[in-house]
């Protein structure tokens, strides 16, 4: 009896230890590393607009983030509400029901760049809704513009991966047509699935259209060799092909399918699934919003 | 020979982890395609492998016995959430590339084995250099295996093409580790063999 009550307090004593420590280290983490995330996101959304490390930003870029919330409203009916950045730096949260019918536009009192934090966001769209709703945060897309002209989307989505789940970005251009796929997050295995990171698979989207995107499909064949080295910039730089070349090669091949990896067959899958649907529902949705700001004869900033 | 120097020694070769132990072989056959992810993994474990060891070792007078095993997961796990949380504020650029590893250390074989057999016993300096010694015993030995796979397998090594063309794409998939750890275990045993005279006994795998 004694023994098992020492035993008890022993184990209890390290636990309690150990999440002490453990959450001390978040505490003092945690605004870092918030950051950090943050500034990964901006980097990768400008990366996928044809802007990475390095290149010189142009000032007239403008990325205009649209944040979409579910809403439940009073009567248990299910909304949508976007937040959208309107002129003179305002923001109002548009509602319209699930066939993209536009309900109301209510106007949102908080400065567009508090909007970047969740809680902040969440707490400014709670406070406008009437008493009974609730919202809950779905996702946000970018809009990109550059000097007055629409320079393209950046679109995020997320795919069941071989353990658990990849998370993308796609950025689109005005004619929905894929211009750069980045993984933002994955936990496939190094080596194997880990391989969708690398350029030679994530370019192999780039290009496609979204009618090419609706057939697309995941064959079981050896990457053509000089089209790898074309997907891929430093290979390409290796293999001294030319800018006109590359565009060749990738002309040729833009109608392929996608061609799997070596032995991670589940994460290819996974991501052209994952890119594909990531797409069409981007689509749907924004030919509903663009119908309903047209109908409602909102001011948006983008 | 320093009695330090020789645990670290003694990690690298007569007890290396990997061909010796035949400790911690999922990881080491899962994720050495490549001579940088060995190196990745390798340096995750021996930052792992060390503070932990020292923990036990200081605080092993406070350990009941009868529980001491979750307790030394606990303390495993603590030290690999700890990294994991600090490493993306120092780091973001390392943390990119070692985040997949990191979380996969709390399971090794080979590290709770070492504070089970070692640390507990023993006093604090040991304790580190031995921890020393068995990660960089299965840091060497997860780069050995990950050249000669991602020689073998892809033609290159560190990511430079050398080969340019796959000579055994089998190198890379699963069966390729199993084969290379076989032999690179022979090795081992036909080296102490030719040494001792004596046919060497072997670890039970994990």
């Amino acid at each position: 009896m004694k023994e098992i009550f020492k035993i008890t307090v022993s184990l209890t004593a390290v636990c309690v230890v150990a999440s002490l420590i453990l959450g001390f280290v978040y505490a003092k983490t945690e605004h870092a590393r918030k950051l950090n995330e943050e500034k990964t996101e901006q980097q990768t959304i400008q990366g996928l607009l044809g802007y990475g490390a390095g290149e010189k930003i142009p000032s007239d870029l403008k990325v205009y983030p649209v944040y979409r919330y579910v809403i439940t409203s009073d009567k248990g009916k299910t909304l949508l509400g976007y937040v959208l950045p309107i002129k003179d730096n305002k923001v109002v949260l548009a509602e319209m029901d699930l066939s993209g019918n536009p309900l109301k536009i209510i106007p949102i009192t908080v400065e567009p760049s508090a909007l970047s934090d969740k809680a902040k966001r969440d707490n400014a769209v709670n406070a406008v809704l009437p008493k009974g709703s609730k919202s809950l945060y779905a996702q946000t897309v970018f809009v990109a513009d550059m000097g007055g002209k629409r320079l393209g989307y950046v679109v995020p989505g997320v795919t069941q991966g071989f353990k658990s789940f990849i998370k993308l970005m796609v950025s689109l251009n005005p004619d929905f047509t894929v211009t750069g796929v980045a993984v933002t997050s994955a936990e496939e295995d190094p080596g194997l699935g880990a391989e969708i990171q690398k350029s030679f698979f994530r370019n192999q989207f780039v290009g496609k259209t979204i009618e090419l995107l609706k057939k697309l499909k995941v064959v079981k064949e050896p990457l053509p060799p000089n089209y790898a080295a074309a997907l891929d910039p430093a290979k390409a730089k290796a293999k001294g092909l030319t800018p006109e070349q590359v565009k060749e090669i990738k002309e040729k091949h833009l109608k392929d399918n996608i061609y799997a990896l070596t032995g991670a067959t589940i994460s290819s899958r996974a991501m052209t699934n994952g890119v594909v649907s990531t797409v069409k529902k981007f689509v749907y949705r924004l030919d509903k919003l663009n119908e309903a700001i047209k109908k409602e004869q909102l001011s948006v900033a983008f | 020979m320093n009695r330090n120097l020789k645990l670290i020694w003694n990690g690298l070769i007569p007890e290396n982890p990997i061909f010796r132990l035949a400790l911690s072989m999922c990881p080491a056959v899962a994720v050495t395609t490549s001579v940088e992810n060995g190196l990745m993994l390798g340096l995750a474990v021996v930052f792992v492998q060390v503070f932990s060891s020292c923990t036990v070792s200081i605080f092993k007078s406070f350990i009941h016995p009868r529980i001491r095993i979750p307790a030394y997961v606990i303390v495993i796990a603590l030290w690999v959430t700890v990294i994991d949380m600090i490493l993306p504020v120092i780091s973001p650029d390392v943390y990119k590339k070692v985040e997949l590893f990191v979380k996969l250390i709390v399971v090794f074989a080979i590290i709770i084995s070492r504070l089970e057999l070692f640390a507990s016993k023993e006093p604090l300096v040991p304790s580190f250099f031995d921890g020393m010694g068995m990660g960089f015993g299965f840091l060497f030995g997860l780069c050995l295996i990950g050249a000669i796979r991602e020689f073998f397998g892809t033609g290159q090594l560190l990511g430079y093409d050398i080969l340019g063309f796959n000579p055994l794409l089998i190198m890379v998939l699963p069966a390729g580790g199993f084969f290379v750890i076989g032999f690179i275990m022979a090795t081992f045993n036909w080296f102490e063999y030719k040494i001792t005279g004596k046919i060497p006994t072997s670890g039970g795998a994990h």
